[in-house]
């Protein structure tokens, strides 16, 4: 495969390339060989050929994620729930009809960076060619009608009620909070009661015009089509949305000065418990080490140290986990775990005496082990066309280098543990926790 | 990370919720259909081994990899009151050692095999699974076929797992008043038939399990003619098959026992509940007594699940179904409004409908619109049109299951382990459109009525959850 590149080096030479490995590496080679091209719109595109099944995914992703919600909280999921409901040429139930009548599935999702519209269709041609054209229509064609509107606050507001007495999410929310304060991250990604039901139409309408432009767009394409087809299907989806620009980049977070600790005293049988602190922006050179670490403190289950001391050895939870997300920028490291009341500050404790021997030193067996686990277990990161479509949507969001996945275990096998060890010492300070508690703590 | 599984088969074959051992992971839609030709639609071979052991294998060589499964028929369904959750302790010690594992050593082989590995329990089964490399199928069929015969309780392990479960069981109900709500309702729904048994336990149950239990339990459900083989992935068959009597068709086979009918009392009234909980949000649960797949036996009696699957894909499959058209587009009163039907279970069960009230809409109202719907099938013929849609989206759906060779695996085993064959699978969609009209309209009228309905409501408990602020503490 390619190695490091310039990406306009990549976009000119990458076709080739990948046709000569087309033509002379069949199914045993455990890869996936990613084609990429600028539509004429300006959206990055990323393609792999996968015959194997008579279906095409696409997934669409702007950079439009709730962290350019601005105050207005809420505004870029209710946007991304409203597009594809209704268009010019169809009113609801038309539009569901025609989609459903060819079993195709549409849908959109979002998240703090991202907001993403996804296709997933047959490739017959009596079938492909209508659902393409009604996947364009959601994207460009939608019509932003009031009634609907107004319905769709209602039903979102009956959801974030169900989620303001879950103990699980408030939990999750005050950690988002707590941590990154007044950045763009920070709130909820649904937005609250409050700020959803005092959204205006005009104001998704205005979000939906600045964002959802093909500038601001990376498509991933997976599926029985070949690269001519692929071409032309990349130029289709968007056709009809303005070039516009790519927003400003989103700043820089700036991480908790000292150890903070919040407690919320809920009626609940068991306590949720949330700890960590900013971790790194995806494409940090130190990333696969932190990843590494992680997944033998508490990343990979029943393999990893979380789990044997506070599951294992203690019988305190049912799952603990850990993990980073990385973002466009610098994004979570956190630990997670629900216990009985009883037990709460004794799994906190447990949880934090793991992290610091952890950070200390590790056993070099374990790590070999865990390393297996990462490097072996690759090739089931990548064995469907729904887990291939993720990574490379991933990699053109996040403009990582189209060898990522080949470089991935590579990386991995490359780590020393003292790398590892050194790595974690420089992105997290036990010291500066972020702690959430909810439930009746003792 | 750990979340709950949803519903299983979110189309067309339904499967009730499942309760996970370990880290669980959420599973794709999927249904049936034979009509569709290419080469991944391979064929599915099967072979019984000399002492009962059912081997089902399935070849799919787009990517290197192979997922294994063990299917145990044992289940929640299986269990007696006051052992409810037995199958799923036992699932859980599973992991805890065998004559030559020490506990939590199985899981560490196979991570470091680079596999992924878990297990799951439903009303139904026990299933057991790895996914790994090709390479390593060997390795992991050594030791899945160590723990079927060689598995050792530890007490111990076995009280420090007890709290785990019971750890599980707060996480999964019993700070979830919508789970909890389901879990009551499936309870009065069914009297005295064991489908009322929650697959987790009841929390009582689970507390005074012992150890001696767990070992009795394993006796009698964990042997090889009690148990079905499930191999799909990059594979050839023959050398499956050689494997799997070298590692499993060594075993001899056991005398299971046969289950008492329990069959389930006639209901001949409606039955209700309500259930008061830490919500602000009201919602309903409603449930029509029905048969399975399983239990119909004629081909006139199977017509009728084939039109129960239809009728439910009508009311709630995509966006233009009924459900989502009437109650949440056109009469706004419904935040949500679902239909489920379990059709692939061993026991008599339930056609679920259930919604939750908008902003300013009352329960009564959602739960007069679920039946208003259920009235109009039986007076109104269904159009073709909208059967053509079912039928096309139920053919694209099979396609799509096919990405995943974990849901093709789950699939068959599922099916077989019911007792139902592997090809329920490949004549799905040709048996649902042979369904008519008519049909549709009198499964409606025979089974959709007012006396063999039980509702469930979850209020709110009008306590003041709002005093639940946040302080900062210690520092």
């Amino acid at each position: 495969m390619l190695k490091k590149q310039s990406n306009k080096q990549l976009f000119s030479l990458f076709a080739v390339v990948s046709l000569f490995f087309l033509a002379f590496t069949q199914s045993a080679y455990a890869t996936v060989k990613i084609e990429t091209w600028q539509t004429q719109g300006g959206a990055k595109v990323l393609y792999v050929y996968a015959p194997e099944l008579p279906m095409l995914d696409i997934q669409v992703s702007f950079d439009a994620g709730s962290a350019r919600d601005g105050d207005k909280w809420g505004q870029a999921s209710m946007t991304t729930a409203l597009l594809g409901l209704k268009t010019n040429q169809y009113d609801e139930t038309e539009l569901s009809q025609k989609i459903n009548d060819l079993g195709a599935q549409i849908g959109g999702s979002v998240g703090r960076d991202m907001a993403s519209f996804s296709l997933r269709t047959l490739t017959r041609e009596s079938i492909l060619t209508p659902a393409l054209s009604l996947f364009n229509a959601t994207l460009t064609d939608s019509v932003f009608d009031q009634a609907i509107f107004e319905r769709e606050v209602q039903r979102r507001v009956v959801g974030l009620k169900r989620q303001d007495l879950n103990p699980g999410s408030l939990a999750s929310k005050t950690f988002w909070q707590e941590l990154y304060g007044d950045h763009p991250y920070a709130h909820p990604v649904y937005g609250t009661v409050k700020t959803v039901e005092s959204l205006k139409l005009s104001d998704l309408e205005g979000f939906y015009k600045q964002y959802i432009v093909t500038q601001n767009a990376t498509i991933a394409i997976v599926g029985d089509i070949n690269s001519k087809q692929a071409k032309a299907i990349s130029e289709q989806v968007l056709k009809g949305l303005p070039k516009g620009k790519k927003p400003q980049p989103i700043p820089v977070p700036a991480a908790p000065k000292k150890a903070q600790e919040v407690t919320i005293d809920f009626n609940s049988s068991q306590t949720h418990f949330k700890q960590g602190q900013i971790g790194v922006e995806r494409g940090h050179p130190d990333y696969y080490a932190l990843f590494l670490g992680n997944h033998l403190l508490g990343g990979s289950g029943f393999g990893s140290l979380l789990m044997e001391e506070v599951r294992e050895k203690r019988g305190l939870v049912y799952g603990v986990g850990s993990g980073f997300s990385p973002m466009k920028q610098a994004g979570p490291w956190l630990v997670s775990l629900s216990t009985k009341n009883d037990s709460a500050q004794e799994a906190k404790k447990v949880v934090n005496d793991t992290i610091k021997a952890f950070m200390k030193d590790f056993d070099a067996t374990h790590f070999e082990a865990i390393k297996d686990n990462l490097i072996g277990g690759f090739p089931l990161r990548i064995d469907s066309n729904g887990k291939i479509i993720s990574y490379i949507a991933m990699i053109g969001f996040y403009d990582l280098p189209l060898d990522y996945l080949d470089t991935f275990p590579k990386e991995i096998k490359a780590l020393s543990k003292q790398q590892v060890l050194d790595a974690w010492n420089r992105h997290i300070d036990v010291s500066k926790m972020t702690t959430v508690m909810v439930g009746q703590v003792k | 990370m750990i979340k709950i599984s949803p519903p299983m088969f979110k189309l067309k074959l339904k499967l009730k919720p499942m309760v996970k051992g370990k880290l669980s992971r959420s599973l794709c839609g999927m249904v049936v259909c034979s009509m569709l030709s290419f080469p991944v639609l391979a064929k599915v071979t099967e072979y019984q081994l000399d002492n009962g052991m059912q081997v089902v294998i399935k070849e799919d060589h787009r990517a290197p990899v192979v997922v294994h499964q063990v299917w145990y028929r044992v289940g929640g369904t299986y269990e007696q009151p006051g052992k409810t959750g037995l199958s799923h302790m036992l699932e859980h010690m599973m992991f805890k050692g065998t004559k030559t594992l020490k506990p939590g050593e199985f899981s560490k082989i196979v991570s470091q095999l680079g596999g992924q590995e878990n297990a799951f329990t439903s009303s139904n089964y026990t299933a057991y699974y790895q996914v790994v490399g090709t390479q390593h199928l060997e390795r992991v069929m050594q030791l899945e076929s160590d723990r079927m015969r060689n598995l050792v309780i530890i007490d111990e392990e076995f009280d420090k797992e007890r709290d785990v479960v019971t750890e599980e069981r707060r996480w999964r109900l019993e700070d979830k008043p919508t789970s909890k709500l389901r879990e009551q309702f499936n309870a009065v729904a069914f009297l005295n038939s064991p489908a009322r048994n929650p697959v987790i336990g009841w929390m009582t149950d689970i507390r005074s399990y012992s150890a001696q239990d767990m070992r009795d339990w394993y006796q009698q459900w964990y042997a090889p003619n009690n148990a079905t083989l499930v191999v799909v992935g990059d594979v050839e068959p023959e050398k499956v098959l050689a494997l799997a009597k070298t590692y499993y068709g060594k075993y001899q086979p056991e005398k299971i026992p046969t289950l008492k009918p329990q069959t389930e009392i006639e209901q001949e009234g409606l039955r209700r509940i309500e259930l008061k909980g830490a919500t602000k949000v009201p919602t309903l649960q409603m449930g029509f007594h029905v048969p399975s797949l399983v239990t119909a036996k004629t081909p006139e009696e199977k017509q009728e699940i084939y039109a129960l699957s239809m009728l439910s894909s009508l009311l709630d499959d995509g966006e233009s179904s009924r459900l989502p058209t009437s109650l949440i587009r056109e009469q706004k009163i419904a935040a949500s409004a679902s239909s489920y039907y379990s059709s692939a279970d061993r026991l008599p069960t339930l056609f679920y409908l259930s919604g939750t009230p908008t902003t300013g809409h009352t329960v009564a109202e959602v739960e007069t619109a679920l039946l208003a719907e259920i009235e109009k099938l039986k007076k109104e013929v269904v159009s073709k049109e909208e059967l053509e849609r079912v039928w096309a989206m139920s053919e694209a759906s099979y396609v799509y299951s096919q990405d995943s060779t974990q849901s093709q695996a789950m699939i068959l085993g599922s099916l077989v382990s019911v007792g139902l064959p592997t090809n329920t699978l490949n004549n799905w969609i040709d048996n649902l459109r042979t369904v008519t009209p008519e049909q549709i309209q009198a499964v409606a009228k025979k089974y959709l009525h007012r006396d063999n309905l039980t509702i469930a409501t979850l209020y709110p408990d009008g306590k003041d959850h709002s005093g639940a602020k946040a302080y900062k503490g210690r520092h």
